[in-house]
Order: C-alpha cells, then structure tokens, then sequence
C-alpha cells in the first residue's frame, strides 16, 4: 500500500512555501527601499556639494567666475574613490569651468532654483548627475547659470549593500524563529495523533475494549468509530462465542443419543433390541452429520477468505432440481410438495451452490412443520423465490430471531435451528434480504429476496 | 588652446618615433640613453614603454635591475620632464606606463576614466592607502618639495628656514638677490604649477611671498633639474620648490649648496602612475609595477636613487618629518586644475613676473620635443 503523504511534512511543506514567498517578497521590498534611501541621502549631498560651489561663483572681468571650491568636490567623494565631475554652465548652456561635458547629459537647464537628479551614462560611467540652477546675487548683475555635478555610484552601492544586508539578517533572525517555531507547534499539534497510535500499538489481539483518551476536536470523530468499530467487533466476539457453544451443545445431544443406545444394546442379549440400537444410532449419526454439514456451510458463508463468485442462476430450473431432491422425504411424511405455476423464468446473478443450499434449507424447514402441503413458488415481479406451507407459521414477535443459528420456536423441535441462519447469510451475501409473512388463507411463506436480476 | 597642444603632440610623436627608429638601428647595445631617453634591448619580443618626468640617469638603477629581472623585456624609457608642457586631457599614445608627479593631471586622467585596472595581486600588499586610488593610481615615490640655496648665501644673511623665513630675506636683502632667485614656472611645467596651486591653496599668504619672488626678479624656470644646473653653476643663489629627490643627489655631489625642507611645511608630491587605457602592453606594466612596489625594488630606489619610497617613508626608514605635508589623492586636486582657476592663478603670477625677460634661451636648450 502506498501511503499518502505524511501530515507532517503536508504542514511544513505548505508553511514553509508561504514563508519562502513572504521571504522573497520581503527581500525584493527591502532591496528597493535599501536603494531609495541611499538614492535619497547621496542626492542631497549632491545638493549640498551643489549649494556650496554657488557660493563661489561670482561676475567677474565681465564674465561668469567660479572658485571652485576643493572641499566641495571632496564632499562629492564620500566614499573616497568615486569619480567627479562638475561644470559651471552659463545660461546660454556653454561650459564656463568644470571637468567634463556634463550639460550633454541633462534634458534641460535646471531652472532657478531647483535642483534635479538623474542617471546617466557618461563615457561608459554610471553617474549620478546633480544640476542646481541658481543666479547671482550681485546688485547689478542677476545673470542665471547652471552648476552640474556628477559622481560615480560607488557610495550609493556600498550603502545599498549595507542597508540591504541589515534587514536581510534581520529577516534571518525572524525567519530562523518562525521555523523554529513552526516545528515546535507541528510536533505539538501532531502529538494527539502519536498517542492514539502508541495506545493503539499497545494493545493486545483480544483487548476490544473502548479507548479513553482526550483528543482534539479534529480526532474526536475519527475515535468514536474506531469506538464503534471496536464495541462491533466485541458484539461478533460475543456471538462467535455463543454459536460455538451453541454448536457443541447441538452435536453433543445426538451423540449423547448415540452413546446412550450403544450402551442399551451392550447390556443386552437381545437382537431385536441390537437391531433397534442400531437404527437409532443412524438416525442419531445422520442428524450428527447434518448438522455437521451445515456448520460447515455457515461458516463457508461467512469465511472472508471466499469472495463470492456470481453467475447467472435461472431460479425456475433451481427449484425444480433442488424440489425433486426432498420428493422422497415429502412422501415419506405425506406431505404434498410442488411448484407453484405459473413458474416465470427469473435468472439473477448469484453462486449456485449458495442459493441451493439456502433454497433446501427453506423447504427441509417448511417440511417439517406443514401439516399437509408444501409449495414452491417465484414472484418475478418482486424477484423473490419463495417457498409457503399450511403450518403455523412464525410469530410477527420472533421473525428477527429465528435467522440467528441455532434459535428455534420449540425447544425440542426437529430442527438444528441452523436452516434459516443459513438461508439468511445467503440472502445477505447476494445483497438481498430474508421476506417472511403469513398467508391471508392460513399459512405461512418465507422466500429469498434476490435485487440484483438478470432478465 | 587646443591648436598649440595638438602641434606639439604631433611634434612629441614625430620625435619619438625617431628616437625609437634611432634606437632599434643599435639594437645590438644592452642599454642606450638619448637626451632622457632609456633603452634596454630585450631577447624576447615583448616591450614596454614607460614615460615618465623623471630623468632617466635618475631612475636608471631601478631600469637596470627591471631589465636584469626580466631580461625578455625590451624596455623604452622616455623622460617628458625637459621642457615639460601643459599635459594635454588625453594620455600619449603607444605608453604602457606613464608616471607624473604633476598629481593633478594625473588625477584627473584617472578620473575621468582613462586609467585601465591594475589588478589584484600586482601592487605590493603593504603599500600604503594614502598612496593608491581606485586601484588605478598609484604613487610610486614621495618626495617633499624643499629650498636649496648656496652656501655663500650665509655671508648676506642667515639661510632661510621656512617659508616667512624666505619671504623676509627677499624684502629685506632685494637688491642682492635680483635675478639670483630661481623657482619653477607654473605656466610651463604642471609640477610647477601643482606646487604654487598648492601654496596658494593651503594660504593665500602665498602669494606676499610670490610678490616678493616678482620683485626680486626671480627667474622661471621648467625643471628641477635647471634649478639644480643654475644653483651648481652659481647663477643664482636660492631655489625655491625643488623636488627633494633631486636636490638631496645634487646637495651630496656638491658640497657649496645646501638643502633645506621648510620647517613650518613642505608639501610632499606623489609620483603618480597609471596604467594608460589604450596602452598597447598593460601586462608588462603590471610586472614592472609589482617589481618597484616590491620590498626588493624599493630598496633599490631608495638606495640608489634619490627617490623616497611611501612604502618605507612610512616605516621610520626614512626620517619622517612633522612638516612633511603630502598631497592626498582626493577630488579636491581637481580644483587645482580648474580651467578658470589655472587661468586666474596664471594671470595674477603673470601679473607679478610680467617684467622678468621671458624664457631664457639655455631653459630650452635640453628640451627633447
């Protein structure tokens, strides 16, 4: 038997897949974010580099002066080993001073004022480029220019590296605990389970008794029917016990019987008395037998070892077969036993030598307590093959009774109390039931209902 | 601006590709020197061309024992310090190595993208950071700029000591030392031009100093090594911002002058080299580099050349000195170059020398462009 994936591993496979997504989520979030802020912080130190370059730019011989400032380029170097880059551009948008050509760069002159950020690519080097527009605050000259500064992106990476692996180690650390976490709560959640099986594992073959154990809600129902089972399998139990018991008494009451007349004829000298000893001890042995035969044929019945095996079965031509068996005994008896006609050909799906045995052990029990008439019939139309006789009949009160072995409505009957038991395993083997009423004229009719058909 | 620069950098070509010409007819020699050029044939096919400012007699020890090293390697070794001129925005052509102690240009080469990697493992794990950016520059020597005056000098007044010390003797003994005064000339030479921007930038009392300079007629010159030539022959009498290198050799060959490294501060210059992007043999310059940088080459330059090494500067090999000030390798060399700025400082300087007569004809007379 392949088993179905372990509960277990169904949680932690299921948990651990949700917590890899949120991971993931999470991991691209913070490296997006990681990016922005040090974008942020580096693009003000643009502007702060920017703002103090304004400051050194002045009129002077007519024209447009920068001093750039040295320490302001170092500023644009954080990290020590970025490239720089800057201009002083006119408004006109000619380079008055700088190191490259950075107005190629931008889109538009900044206006005065502002200061813009943007990418660029410059030679084959990814900068960050810085454009402040300003003016000058002389009195007489108010003349606009344009300062660009630019640095590689080194300080930007490292920083984004830097924020990036924080969270991520946070993230471990929170990660690391939910697993943690997640396999403690499992082997919690899980342990119900465990016990039940340990107790079960625990128990002995013949201990049938109830389990006591507290579950959770989940396991409750899953408890109660093993319960079930359990108190059911003590019920076959009980009544395997008592049909051995009952079926030792059975047998030990003939050969009591054939015991007791041995013993008669050995006291005795006579014949006669030999001859009759004799015949009583046949009698006792055949009913010995019989009752040994049927025995055998519950048990057969109930055996799980022999699936049933079905066939088409034309109950017509079975109830004349198995009629002709018993027309010695119905004439010994005097008793009338026929097929009632008009006899409709019904065939159903079923083991043939199942249905004769239970179809003989219907009219060997309505033989014996007929007064006069015994008949076979089928009802095609409620597919039942029935056999009725002008007896008694079994009281509305014991009909549930009399299809337990070795249960019989007078305790000194003829019968082993075994026929009906049989005839009842049968009907159930095929799926079908034991019907039994008395007839409106007088008379009693008990049938096998076989569903299941073959037209 | 641009014409004059791209007509001497043809002139610098034509002249190389004739030195070069010159050298390989005589192939046979293991080394050849041609006015400050080097040449080390090599028995393999593999080259490497270095152009540096520093003369080639002077970095020769450090050449030779590269070339004993790897003796595959043909090495070309071209001095651009003679005449220098203003260092156009691009590097030379056909350069595997170019070294300048004109930070400034060198930095902003770098900068702007023209350097190419120089690898893991190919610098010298001990070097220091204050002389590496980027892993694309690297100052391969550190040398403070110092004074070096003759010894007569001491009959007109004390020597001067630091830099007011310098401003005072020229107010007060002028006329003695019209025209005795010698000093780079930032126009024309981009370590010139770093040290004044460095004085002026560190404090604009710099500039009573170069007032005095101008009224004492001091004569401008391209190199240290005209300094060294003048001070040696007696034409003048101090020199200002000589690098040390150079005059520590020329002080110990020359008993009547003097050197003297400024006590209140003497701005340290970094010999920067960088591997140029378009150099034709990047891996040969990789190897000479992790020669020099290596413990065994730089004993080599120490011992054997004047030059100071960062590498033991910092170990107390050398005596390291409270006023040495070295020039970090920052943006902020960027401002030092700033087209306006380079203007400006030239105009006031042209201002203050406007009545000295311009370029003496014996200034150029070395010049190999």
């Amino acid at each position: 038997m392949v088993s179905a994936a372990s509960l277990h591993r169904r949680l932690l496979g299921g948990l651990s897949l949700l917590l890899l997504l949120t991971c993931t989520l999470l991991l691209l979030q913070s490296w997006y974010s990681a990016q922005r802020s040090a974008d942020r912080a580096y693009d003000r130190l643009l502007a702060s580099a920017a703002q103090v370059m304004s400051d050194h730019v002045s009129w002077r011989n007519d024209r447009l002066w920068f001093d750039v400032p040295a320490s302001a380029l170092n500023m644009l170097a954080p990290h020590g080993d970025e490239r720089v880059f800057y201009a002083l551009i006119d408004r006109e948008g000619h380079l008055v001073s700088g190191n490259a050509a950075l107005v190629a760069l931008i889109q538009d002159l900044p206006a005065t004022g502002s200061f813009q950020t943007s990418s660029a690519t410059f030679n084959g080097l990814s900068l960050r480029v810085g454009a402040l527009g300003a003016r000058l605050t002389g009195w007489h000259n108010r003349a606009p220019y344009a300062l660009l500064v630019a640095h590689t992106l080194e300080a930007r990476h490292a920083m984004t590296w830097q924020l990036f692996r924080d969270s991520s180690l946070r993230l471990a650390g929170i990660v690391a605990l939910a697993v943690a976490g997640l396999l403690m709560t499992l082997r919690l959640a899980l342990r119900p389970l465990k016990q039940l099986r340990r107790r079960l594992k625990a128990r002995t073959a013949h201990d049938l008794s109830p389990i006591h154990v507290r579950v959770p809600r989940e396991l409750e129902e899953l408890l109660a029917a093993l319960n079930a089972l359990l108190a059911r399998q003590r019920q076959v139990r009980i009544h395997e016990q008592r049909f051995i018991g009952d079926a030792s008494h059975q047998l030990r009451t003939p050969l009591a019987g054939i015991a007791a007349s041995a013993e008669l004829a050995l006291r005795s000298q006579d014949s006669a008395h030999w001859h009759q000893a004799l015949q009583e001890i046949q009698a006792g042995t055949h009913r010995a037998t019989r009752l040994a035969e049927q025995l055998l044929s519950l048990t057969r019945l109930h055996s799980p070892e022999a699936p049933l095996t079905r066939q088409p079965v034309a109950l017509a031509t079975l109830a004349r077969e198995t009629l002709v068996r018993f027309l010695p005994v119905a004439d010994k008896n005097g008793i009338d036993l026929g097929l009632a006609e008009p006899c409709p050909e019904l065939s159903v799906a079923g083991n043939r030598w199942q249905l004769e045995e239970a179809l003989s052990n219907l009219i060997d029990n309505a033989l014996r307590y007929a007064r006069s008439r015994v008949t076979v019939g089928i009802d095609a139309a409620n597919s039942v093959i029935h056999v009725e006789d002008d007896g008694p009949g079994i009281n509305n009160g014991e009909q549930d009774d009399v299809l337990r072995p070795f249960h019989r409505c007078q305790e000194q009957g003829p019968g082993s109390g075994l026929g009906l038991a049989i005839a009842d395993g049968v009907a159930r083997a095929h799926g079908g039931t034991i019907v039994m009423h008395h007839l409106p004229g007088g008379g009693f009719m008990i049938g096998l209902h076989l569903p299941g058909e073959m037209t | 601006m641009l014409k004059p620069c791209r007509y001497c950098y043809r002139l610098m070509l034509v002249a190389w590709s004739v030195i070069t010409l010159a050298t390989t007819a005589s192939a046979a020699e293991p080394s050849l020197s041609i006015e400050g050029n080097l040449r080390f044939q090599g028995q393999g096919n593999e080259t490497l061309n270095i152009q540096g400012v520093v003369e080639a007699d002077i970095l020769r020890p450090v050449l030779e024992a590269f070339h004993q090293r790897y003796p595959q390697i043909t090495l070309h070794y071209h001095d651009a310090s003679r005449g220098e001129r203003p260092q156009p925005a691009t590097v030379p052509p056909n350069v595997d190595l170019l070294m300048s102690s004109a930070m400034a240009q060198q930095y902003q080469l770098a900068n702007a993208g023209y350097a190419q990697p120089l690898g893991s493992g190919v610098i010298n794990p001990d070097w220091p950071e204050s002389a590496r950016w980027r892993d694309e520059l690297i100052g391969l020597t550190h040398e403070p700029l110092v004074m070096v005056y003759r010894r007569e000098l001491a009959d007109i007044a004390p020597p001067p000591e630091d830099h007011a010390g310098l401003l005072a003797l020229l107010n007060q003994k002028n006329t003695a030392l019209t025209g005795r005064v010698a000093t780079y000339d930032p126009a024309r030479s981009p370590t010139g031009f770093m040290a004044v921007a460095q004085d002026v930038a560190r404090s604009t009392e710099a500039w009573a100093l170069f007032d005095a300079m101008g009224e004492a007629d001091t004569q401008l010159l391209d190199s240290t090594a005209d300094m060294l030539e003048g001070l040696i022959e007696g034409r003048y009498l101090i020199g200002y911002n000589l690098m040390g290198s150079y005059a520590r050799r020329a002080v110990q060959d020359h008993p009547d002058l003097a050197m003297q490294v400024p006590t209140d501060y003497a701005l340290a210059l970094q010999r920067l080299a960088l591997i140029p992007m378009n150099a034709p043999h990047p891996e040969m310059a990789r190897r000479f580099l992790t020669f020099i940088t290596s413990r065994q080459g730089q004993q080599i330059m120490t011992t054997r050349t004047p030059l100071g090494s960062p590498l033991l500067a910092f170990e107390g090999a050398t005596s390291p000195d409270d006023s040495l000030e070295p020039i970090q390798l920052t943006p902020g060399l960027l401002a030092l170059i700033d087209p306006l700025k380079r203007e400006a400082l030239l105009d006031r300087w042209q201002t203050i020398f406007d009545t000295r007569s311009i370029a003496a004809p014996n200034i150029v007379e070395g010049t190999v462009e």
